[in-house]
């Protein structure tokens, strides 16, 4: 049970309390850059969960099992989990066209952009590299269960903001706005009220 | 509106023209985490410009010899290479290096580095390339200074840097907002819309997008 309650602890810290959009702008540019519509973000969403779980779980293996043993992480750390990232986006995108067509016309434009999607290079980092770790007062062992589940709340904090973030701004293409902060100021004030509004889980869960 | 391509021209051109955050909205991130501390914002500017600049360069170098399918593989290797060097020599300034964090690593997939690999230094010469990435890096930097100057003396009330106080209005009552995170976003949006309304007098017949 007490285990299952730090498990709980992680996943919620990391979607909600340090929500890694709002809190710690991390992947903005794809966050304003793809939720202009409702059914892009959508997109986003899923292809982002799916691939961060991934991309989480074989950087995991390659630093416990490549990296470390072999005493080369220091320095090889950021070329080996980008590359990572990158082949496994390719073999997704593969592996997707060639067994599931409606899948791949839902997400495959998307996951070509994942490649430069920050967040997912930050999970995998903080899922391996102690230090990095602190924003959250829970005991960390960086076991594999543990990354994995810290991986899934990063990435659903990020679709639940995407979601909700492009809803709104289709609405706000019709609201009546000062002329000077058309488009992207208008924006970023939004995420502002948003983030502000994030703020105030902090401390839920003594977290 | 095509120029011919001087070197001052690509070098001038990274400040408003296409400046990489308020007109490219590439690289984002960084600009609004990094932004609460001046202090903080002059090392990472550092790293960007070093990073930007030779990756421009070795990428400009070897543009004829990268086969088109994997060169996207290839400038992320490079851009690596550069971020281990800048990772590494930083990780000699332990109370720098924590704070910028996970940051440090991110510049990888900075959107800013890897669009001007592809966009620009992977059709341009080696001189012309230099200069875009000096520019481009000095662009962000001063966006960078800029955000983190209002931030840090409108909210602390005092600019500290390496533990000396430069600036003082001499009163901690101040709108606290602005350091923590919406103030970023807060930061960002007036900047932004200053350069629409700075574009809109200029050129007062064309309309924004």
């Amino acid at each position: 049970m007490h285990e299952a309650w730090r498990y709980f602890l992680l996943f919620f810290g990391a979607a909600i309390v340090a929500n890694i959009l709002l809190i710690r702008f991390i992947a903005l540019c794809p966050f304003f850059g793809v939720s202009n519509s409702l059914e892009t973000s959508l997109g986003m969403s899923i292809s982002v969960i799916f691939v961060m779980v991934m991309a989480t779980s074989v950087s995991w293996l390659a630093w416990n099992y490549a990296l470390e043993p072999l005493g080369v992480g220091q320095f090889l750390y950021i070329p080996t989990f980008i590359l990572v990232i990158a082949s496994l986006v390719q073999f997704v995108e593969m592996v997707i066209k060639k067994t599931s067509p409606p899948l791949y016309r839902a997400m495959g434009i998307y996951l070509p952009l994942i490649t430069t999607n920050c967040a997912v290079l930050a999970a995998a980092t903080e899922s391996v590299k102690p230090g990095f770790f602190t924003k959250l007062s829970i005991a960390y062992n960086y076991g594999f269960l543990e990354s994995v589940v810290y991986t899934l709340g990063v990435a659903v904090g990020f679709s639940l903001v995407l979601i909700i973030f492009a809803a709104m701004r289709e609405r706000l293409d019709l609201a009546p706005v000062p002329k000077f902060f058309r488009g992207v100021p208008i924006a970023f004030i939004a995420a502002a009220l948003f983030s502000l509004a994030f703020m105030g889980f902090a401390g839920m869960f003594g977290l | 509106m095509e120029k011919e391509r001087t070197l001052w021209g690509e070098f001038i051109k990274g400040f408003i023209t296409t400046n990489p955050l308020l007109v490219l909205m590439v690289g984002l991130c960084s600009s609004l985490a990094i932004s609460t501390k001046v202090e903080n914002c002059i090392f990472m500017g550092m790293a960007v410009i070093f990073v930007l600049t030779c990756s421009n360069i070795i990428i400009s170098l070897i543009r004829n010899f990268i086969p088109d399918q994997v060169r996207i593989p290839i400038f992320i290797v490079v851009i690596a290479s550069f971020v281990t060097i800048v990772d590494l020599t930083l990780k000699t300034i332990p109370a720098v290096y924590e704070r910028l964090g996970v940051w440090i690593p991110l510049i990888v997939v900075n959107c800013i580095i890897l669009a001007r690999a592809e966009g620009y230094a992977s059709s341009a010469k080696v001189a012309h390339a230099t200069m875009d990435g000096l520019g481009i890096g000095l662009g962000y930097t001063c966006v960078l200074l800029i955000m983190s100057v209002f931030r840090e003396l409108f909210g602390t009330g005092k600019i500290v840097m390496f533990k000396r106080t430069i600036i003082s209005l001499g009163t901690d009552k101040m709108p606290v907002i602005l350091i923590l995170f919406p103030g970023a976003f807060i930061t960002f949006a007036l900047l932004s819309a200053l350069l629409q309304w700075y574009q809109q007098r200029r050129k007062p017949e064309v309309k924004e997008g």
